[in-house]
């Protein structure tokens, strides 16, 4: 297990925990600045934090307590660079072969680069070769000093769209060949759902929530995690506490004088009348164009606006008895086809109440978003 | 033509600048990566001599080379000899008034070297001295290289200083270009001509090997 406690103040603020099992894809996402790729630095000692503790299963890498600091060269970490870092005088084989330990035979090289289909081009020096190839032979040469974990930084952010599909493909196979904990800095939500077991959300160098991406993204902690996991809709509402207990509790969306009740379920956390936020991603609601006499949690909205975006387009409704609140939506564009969506349309959202994601907050009137 | 003092300014150039390949690579190398609180000191000393008029520096170097200064009775002491206007003065003074013509091209060559090979480097488990070796001296050499030329290149052509620690002495201390002022003071304006003219093709070749090895150096970064 790879765990890493990372505290400082200046000069970058980090408050970081991670934890990463062997065989474990941990993605530590956030924005530009939030600390992800120092958080990775560190682990790999190319960073000293002001006070912390990186620990790999029983050996210690850094302990600011009893000034134990083992050297980057020293750690058994193998690191792929955003922008690959292949020095660029020696050949593919030659990068590869000098990350090579002493005691391992010379065609281990050779035969890494095998594995990443890559042999045919081993004398190539890195400007010879195109972008998934670099980043291949980068991974080849992360592999070579056979590591006890796999750092990889914004490693795939630096090459197009089908050579990033077939370098996810060579992590995806290297993850059931070898099992390393691997952490990896992304900014991109979709490549980390796809990829990872792990999600950490970091901000300002903070650790805001850590756990499997669905639920990360389903349950955000609060408003910013919300925010940072792209959940567009964070609303206001007051929960009103399941009475008698063991039914459904009640969330007004909205407030007291203009608003629409909907079902949800108490976990027996929130204290009746407590002003909350509250968000719902968008497979727990059913877009219906016809109203039918069983639905429950019913939301009657007007469609405001439609986006097509390729395959998927985003529906913004605007609910009738709520018309300043939003909720988007995106559908593929053969169901909005088949239901002859058209902005103006009435349709009806039928919301799951297990769906229902409530994050308390201290003020009614504070600002969704800050 | 002044063949011996021709041949005393090709052994003092070869000496320089092989004296300070190492100097300058240590130096070099340590201004490129070092965020030091004085490094803006260290580096406006070592660059002195490129602002200083030759004379002042072999003013001071003079002084300091002097039977009565510790440098110069010490020399005395160990090898029978005054430093001062003897070829292991110059060779002394040619190295410092040398420094920044050598460090300031190795030290653009090694800023040049991006920061995530040097982390590349260190994850690849390569220890400093290897990193030096493998990565860093091979990807600066054009660098190290023309600072070399540069090196001996100026240490051909310059005579303040050179006429400040070393006087006139044939064989000992009579460079080229000391040569020329003394040939051109006898009215030996030919052999003066002939000399100058080999220095003029000296320097532009000079020139332009290193602009050369600076252009081939920047294309190969970004090919």
């Amino acid at each position: 297990m790879l765990k890493a406690l990372l505290r400082q103040s200046s000069p970058i603020a980090l408050h970081a925990r991670i934890e990463c099992a062997a065989g474990e894809l941990l993605a530590l996402v956030g924005p530009s600045g939030s600390g992800k790729t120092s958080v990775l630095r560190a682990i790999a000692g190319l960073l000293r934090p002001a006070n912390g503790h990186i620990s790999l299963g029983d050996a210690v890498w850094f302990d600011s307590a009893s000034s134990i600091d083992v050297p980057a060269e020293r750690r058994p970490v193998g690191m792929v660079f955003q922008h690959y870092a292949l020095f660029p005088h020696l050949s593919a084989l030659d990068n590869v072969r000098l990350a090579l330990p002493r005691h391992l035979p010379a065609d281990t090289a050779m035969q890494l680069l095998a594995d990443m289909q890559l042999d045919t081009l081993a004398t190539r020096r890195p400007h010879e070769l195109s972008g998934g190839q670099r980043q291949r032979v980068a991974l080849a040469r992360a592999l070579a000093r056979q590591p006890s974990v796999l750092l990889l930084d914004e490693a795939f952010s630096a090459v197009d769209q089908p050579t990033r599909q077939s370098l996810y493909d060579e992590l995806i196979k290297l993850r059931e060949q070898v099992k390393l904990p691997i952490v990896m800095v992304t900014h991109d939500l979709r490549e980390a759902r796809l990829l990872a077991d792990t999600i950490s959300i970091l901000d300002g160098g903070s650790t805001l929530q850590e756990g499997p991406p669905e639920r990360v993204m389903s349950q955000p902690r609060n408003a910013r995690v919300a925010a940072l996991v792209g959940l567009r809709d964070i609303h206001l509402g007051i929960f009103h506490k399941a009475a008698p207990v063991g039914t459904m509790a009640r969330l007004r969306w909205g407030d007291a004088s203009a608003g629409i009740d909907l079902l949800t379920t108490d976990k027996g956390r929130l204290d009746d009348g407590a002003h909350v936020r509250w968000v719902i991603s968008g497979e727990h609601v059913q877009l219906h164009t016809q109203r039918a006499a069983d639905m429950a949690n019913l939301v009657v909205c007007t469609l405001q606006d439609m986006r097509r975006l390729g395959e998927i387009v985003t529906l913004q409704c605007r609910p009738q008895a709520l018309p300043q609140a939003r909720l988007h939506l995106d559908v593929t564009t053969r169901f909005a086809r088949l239901l002859n969506l058209q902005v103006g349309a009435v349709v009806y959202l039928e919301i799951d109440p297990q769906g229902i994601h409530i994050m308390p907050v201290k003020r009614a009137l504070e600002d969704p978003l800050a | 033509m002044d063949w011996p003092a021709l041949w005393l300014s090709v052994r003092l150039s070869v000496a320089t600048a092989l004296i300070l390949l190492p100097l300058g690579i240590l130096a070099a190398r340590w201004l490129a990566t070092s965020s030091h609180p004085l490094k803006p000191v260290f580096e406006a000393m070592l660059a002195l001599p490129l602002v200083l008029p030759p004379t002042v520096l072999g003013f001071y170097l003079l002084v300091a080379m002097g039977g009565d200064s510790a440098l110069g009775s010490l020399f005395q002491s160990l090898f029978g000899q005054t430093l001062a206007f003897s070829f292991s003065g110059l060779l002394v003074a040619s190295v410092i008034f040398n420094i920044p013509f050598a460090l300031i091209p190795m030290q653009r060559a090694f800023e040049s070297i991006p920061a995530d090979l040097h982390d590349a480097a260190r994850t690849c488990g390569l220890s400093r001295w290897r990193t030096l070796w493998r990565i860093e001296l091979p990807l600066a050499r054009r660098g190290i290289l023309s600072a070399m030329i540069m090196t001996a290149a100026h240490t051909m052509g310059e005579f303040g200083v050179v006429l400040m620690v070393g006087g006139n002495i044939a064989g000992e201390t009579r460079t080229v270009a000391i040569s020329i002022y003394d040939k051109v003071q006898s009215f030996e304006m030919q052999a003066a001509g002939t000399m100058s003219a080999m220095l003029l093709v000296l320097s532009m070749s000079t020139l332009l090997v290193s602009t050369w090895l600076t252009r081939s150096q920047a294309s190969q970064r970004h090919g």
